[in-house]
């Protein structure tokens, strides 16, 4: 009786559950504003100031003119995280010396805690920006491994998980 | 009753070892469930197992290993409700179905969610129709192990990064079916006991649209196959009252292979696990009530966080 009942709970689950029981392939993007402000591709990024693990504050719109680009990552400091940052930096970062490559820590809170954490996972050679309050990781809808691209007129070119970087390098191609 | 007590003590020291279930990780994608084996005297079983699982920093891709940044607290919690029913004299199945608790707690960051992990549903085939399990060795026949080949296909009911989820702390399952092909040996010469047990799964490739509440350009991924080998030692006592008291310790490797995104394989994926655990069980006099303590340990890894994880269970056989 009891087998049946968990297979009955189960098989609710299957039927009702989440929708990785019954993935879907359907292109649901919403359709944007091209030039407007916001956060998906093809919108003009929103402003932002940040410090870096360094006490220097770095301004979104102030950079993204100085080179081809911008590239933001978001790093909780994961196992991911680290696959991700490691890729990019011995297999995209010196390929593009015109674009700046940001790493945004959104969990540890304060700029010392984020310069261990640089420290301990051996990225000092990255700049790290601290999003204390994780104010810019919510306004960007980011979580862990989100990678933004934004071209140097400030339009979003990416914003979705880094996954195995072929997506990031494509878009830094035509940068 | 010999021989039934035999079986009994055989089926204690089996299910100390794979009712337990070992495997997390919040940010990865947890709360998976392993299978259970039924007793080959038993018609029914049910089991709920506690887990507690806490991290302490992880390895990295080159297997060395990193703290979590200051002032973090990471930890999930899983209640694994498990239930084996008896098919034919060498045919059973399972179910397994986790609830899991992710609290995450950073200096800047906590989130405390929770939901139903991915459920496993198995079947296995015992290999044997006559017990395997003696007191002594006294020919080559006596060595002759339970063999038990088994099937479990893990199915994504738990919430998953392609969810509509805020944010990664959210996941409590990793969005993917994956079928599962197992070999477990078990010999028992009392009070000592020995297991192995090999699995090798392969993941269905899936379409995703949707990563962290974002939809995306739709594509397709899959995970890399996944083997985990096992290896128990076990010593069974008895109790002042006729109960049953057995001592385990096991080592696992599990492997994950690097995953595929749209055909091309993912270099950033993968993973490894060693660990260790420790389990005390204490079954009743009927041997039809089995109280069980785990401490399992991440040793070594690759991609992966340094868990511990301590279980507390309790398991009912209808014979």
């Amino acid at each position: 009786m009891f087998f049946s009942r968990l297979l009955i709970l189960v098989s609710v689950l299957l039927l009702n559950g989440c929708d990785n029981l019954n993935p879907s392939s359907e292109d649901l993007r919403a359709d944007v504003v091209p030039g407007s402000d916001g956060v998906q591709v093809g919108q003009k990024a929103i402003d932002f100031t940040l410090s870096d693990t360094l006490f220097v504050d770095v301004n979104l719109s102030t950079e993204y003119p100085l080179g081809d680009g911008v590239v933001l990552y978001f790093t909780m400091w994961c196992p991911i995280c680290d696959s991700h940052m490691n890729y990019m930096r011995h297999h995209i970062v010196a390929n593009y010396p015109n674009i700046r490559f940001y790493f945004i820590d959104y969990v540890t809170g304060s700029i010392s805690a984020s310069r261990q954490a640089q420290q301990a996972n051996g990225y000092t050679d990255f700049d790290v920006l601290v999003d204390t309050n994780h104010a810019i990781q919510d306004l960007y809808n980011a979580t862990m491994g989100t990678v933004i691209v934004i071209d140097s007129t400030g339009i979003i070119k990416m914003n979705e998980d880094f996954k195995d970087g072929s997506k990031l390098l494509s878009v830094l191609s035509v940068l | 009753m010999l021989t039934k007590i035999h079986l009994l003590l055989a089926s204690i020291m089996l299910a100390t070892v794979y009712t337990t279930t070992t495997m997390a990780a919040s940010c990865c994608g947890g709360g998976s469930a392993s299978s259970l084996i039924l007793p080959k005297m038993g018609q029914q079983m049910i089991d709920l197992s506690l887990d507690l699982e806490s991290y302490d920093g992880f390895w990295n891709s080159d297997a060395i290993h990193v703290e979590d940044p200051p002032g973090s607290k990471l930890q999930q919690t899983r209640i694994n409700l498990g239930a084996g029913y008896r098919l034919s004299s060498n045919w059973q199945a399972s179910v397994v179905l986790p609830y899991v608790w992710n609290d995450n707690q950073y200096a800047g960051f906590e989130t405390n969610t929770n939901g139903f992990g991915d459920a496993v549903a198995s079947i296995w085939y015992e290999a044997f129709d006559e017990i395997t399990c003696v007191y002594k060795v006294n020919s080559i026949a006596d060595l002759k192990p339970s063999i038990y080949y088994g099937l479990s296909m893990t199915l994504p009911t738990g919430v998953s990064p392609y969810d509509d989820v805020t944010n990664s702390f959210d996941i409590t399952g990793r969005g993917f079916y994956r079928l599962d092909a197992s070999l477990l040996l078990d010999k028992t010469v009392f009070p000592w006991n020995a297991t192995f047990q090999y699995s090798y799964g392969v993941y269905l490739e899936r379409p995703v649209n949707r990563e962290y509440g974002n939809y995306v350009e739709p594509y397709d991924k899959n995970l890399g196959d996944r083997s985990l080998l096992m290896l128990s030692f076990g010593y069974s006592d008895q109790t002042e009252n006729l109960g049953t008291i057995t001592y385990t310790l096991a080592y696992s490797e599990l492997e994950e292979k690097a995953g595929e995104i749209e055909g091309q394989i993912d270099p950033t994926g993968g993973l490894e696990k060693k660990s260790l655990a420790f389990t005390v069980a204490l079954a009743n006099f009927d041997k039809d009530w089995i109280y069980k303590l785990t401490y399992n340990k991440a040793t070594d890894g690759k991609n992966f966080p340094a868990t511990e994880i301590l279980s507390l269970g309790v398991s009912h056989v209808f014979f």
